[in-house]
């Protein structure tokens, strides 16, 4: 670039003078344009940039004023010179106010030409210089501004809450989270905050500003806020200044609500799961304990009873704690599925078979209703036929003697809807709010004779969720209880729509 | 030495371990009354009128045993016998409470709490030295 000619622009009408100037730069390594008018001289000078121009003041259609404003316009670097025979005061401070970088009286010498117009390029490299910086300053600055807004924007997005306190305790950032997590209203950059932190927090934070060495590390504090259910986890960490020295905390707020509940929850359900395999434990100890203790001379058809009793016991807390191995891998995911087409009929009357025993020692009446048409059912056998045994077991363990079982299978829209309604002992709606809790078992001189784990609906409701179904419960006490249950149908299995019925009856 | 005149009520919705117990007293010589949960304890409690009274904490309810216990505490006939509760619960959650206290007495309102499986030797002897205290 620097090896390319500096170009200068003479507009002058005097021939003789355009010409001698021009061969005098060009002469001195310049590249060298002459315009012979005003015209001429702005349509040069505004197409091209030049490093100099010099324009002669009086020309019969612009005035050389006029050439020069149009040329600085366009390119404020020109090093423009003004070149007069009638040298004024007044032109002078004319052509300076317009942006000329000198002028030159006529005539001129040319060692005055020359140091007027190298004086004037040096000015013009200093100038665009100047601008360079400038540029680059503006675009830093620029650039800045945008880091801190995109910071903002990050900290604001979090879902976390930041809060940043200096070590005056005043806050200095903050994000909305923070505002929702610590429950205030609002938060004024530069106001002291510590008072207006829940007091353990406050604490933590002091910690921190009121130790005479600088802490590294981080501390956290878990906070049940007052008035609200929301629990959060607050982790305070020292803000290093330049120095060394504490500049404040950064605070990250941490909504921790819904892992406290699950945590409870767990706890809960723990506590209840030894509650429920401790009973049976500690009443077949007490049996062993007593036919042990000879000296309670237990006759021997007292000793056999307990011998049976404790049989039983273990036989359901055996069951129990295959159920709640069934419950632990569902809820680990870890069941193997092998998902094929069923034919729900099928799978149902197969369960009937294996009750078959159970039903007609209660002298129980299965009417068991299904379309020839029932389309197929895409599950996994072993989950789908767990779902219906415990529920037909339910009908049968809690059915009265002589009584009915109606199963009806349809398809009603995108359902698969299968009804189980028993006549047994019913519920009452208080009952039917917990049925699908775990251990949960209704209690009343019914059923006291009735074993169970409380555990079959459960899995039952777990199964059904799994598929994405639903299940209802109609039940009036003394009467009778009835589930329906939702399994959704895969649309392209459905072949036939005739909905012919067959009834069968099997006792 | 064997209080035979003195009945105890056993309530209990384990029938095997309400069962056992009752045995467990009656060979220590007491004479032993039982109901199979806290509404019927209640009514044989008012029926009986015992000398003491046994409760297990988690019937119909996880607190029935706390419940029936806080009634017999109030009534006139059950403000001056001791009624014990009986439990797991110690042991399952963590959450320990005992009757120890005065304090906690007040709460609670029975005489002690007891772990299962019940130590028959222990609660004779509290039992006992709470008759002898009391001729």
């Amino acid at each position: 670039m620097d090896q390319q000619k500096q170009k200068i622009l003479i507009v002058d009408d005097e021939k003789g003078l355009r010409l001698g100037t021009k061969r005098l730069l060009e002469k001195e390594g310049f590249e060298v344009v002459a315009a012979e008018n005003g015209t001429e001289g702005i349509a040069f000078g505004t197409s091209i940039e030049f490093d100099a121009a010099i324009i002669d003041m009086k020309m019969p259609d612009f005035d050389g004023i006029m050439v020069l404003k149009e040329i600085i316009k366009k390119y404020p670097n020109t090093a423009c010179f003004i070149a007069t025979a009638y040298a004024s005061y007044d032109t002078a401070i004319e052509s300076a106010r317009v942006g000329a970088f000198s002028y030159i009286p006529k005539p001129f010498s040319p060692e005055e030409l020359l140091l007027q117009i190298n004086k004037g390029l040096e000015k013009r490299e200093l100038n665009i210089q100047k601008e360079q910086w400038r540029k680059e300053r503006e675009e830093r600055l620029l650039e800045v501004a945008y880091e801190k807004t995109r910071l903002n924007t990050i900290i604001n997005s979090i879902s976390d809450g930041v809060l940043v306190i200096n070590k005056n305790g005043e806050a200095v950032l903050y994000n909305p989270s923070a505002l929702k997590f610590l429950v205030l209203k609002s938060i004024t950059i530069e106001e002291y905050i510590i008072d207006k932190l829940p007091e353990k927090l406050a604490e933590q934070v002091n910690n921190f500003l009121k130790s005479s060495e600088y802490l590294k590390r981080s501390l956290t504090v878990q906070i049940h806020m007052k008035d609200n259910d929301l629990v959060v986890e607050a982790t305070s960490s020292p803000v290093p200044a330049p120095d060394g020295s504490l500049a404040g905390v950064a605070i990250v707020i941490k909504n921790i609500t819904e892992l406290k509940k699950l945590e409870f929850l767990k706890s809960q359900f723990v506590s209840m799961v030894s509650h429920e395999l401790k009973a049976p434990v500690a009443a077949v100890y007490g049996f062993l304990k007593l036919i042990s203790d000879k000296s309670m001379n237990l006759s021997p058809e007292k000793q056999d009873e307990f011998i049976d009793r404790s049989i039983i016991r273990l036989d359901s807390l055996l069951k129990m704690v295959n159920d709640l191995l069934d419950i632990s891998r569902m809820e680990m995911k870890t069941t193997q599925r092998e998902i094929i087409e069923l034919n729900l009929p099928d799978i149902i009357n197969n369960i009937l078979e294996l009750f078959q025993l159970e039903i007609n020692k209660k002298n129980i009446k299965i009417i068991l209703n299904a379309a020839l048409s029932t389309p197929s059912l895409s599950g996994d056998q072993d989950e789908i036929t767990r779902l219906f045994t415990n529920l037909i077991s339910n009908g049968i363990k809690y059915n009265k003697q002589d009584g009915s079982l109606n199963i009806k299978i349809e398809k009603i829209d995108d359902y698969l809807v299968t009804e189980i309604k028993d006549s047994g002992i019913g519920m009452k709606s208080v009952e039917r709010n917990k049925l699908f809790h775990e251990f949960y078992r209704v209690k009343n001189e019914f059923t006291k004779d009735i074993s169970g784990t409380g555990l079959g609906l459960s899995i039952v409701k777990r199964i059904i969720d799994s598929y994405a179904g639903k299940i209802e419960v109609d039940s009036e006490f003394g009467k009778g209880t009835s589930f329906r249950i939702f399994l959704p149908v895969i649309k392209n299995s459905q072949k036939n729509n005739k909905e012919t019925l067959t009834n069968m009856q099997l006792a | 030495m064997v209080p035979a005149d003195k009945k105890i009520l056993l309530v209990d919705d384990d029938l095997d371990l309400l069962e056992q117990n009752k045995i467990l007293l009656e060979s220590k010589g007491f004479n032993v009354v039982t109901a199979e949960g806290s509404k019927k304890g209640w009514e044989v409690f008012k029926q009986e009128k015992p000398d003491a009274a046994i409760l297990d904490l988690i019937m119909e309810e996880h607190d029935s045993g706390f419940i029936l216990s806080y009634k017999i505490k109030k009534d006139e006939l059950g403000k001056n016998i001791p009624v014990y509760i009986l439990t797991s619960a110690t042991y399952v959650t963590g959450f320990k409470f005992g009757a120890s206290t005065e304090e906690e007495k007040e709460w609670i309102k029975c005489d002690g709490i007891l772990n299962k499986p019940i130590m028959i030797d222990d609660l004779v002897n509290k039992l006992e030295s709470f008759f002898d205290n009391k001729a």
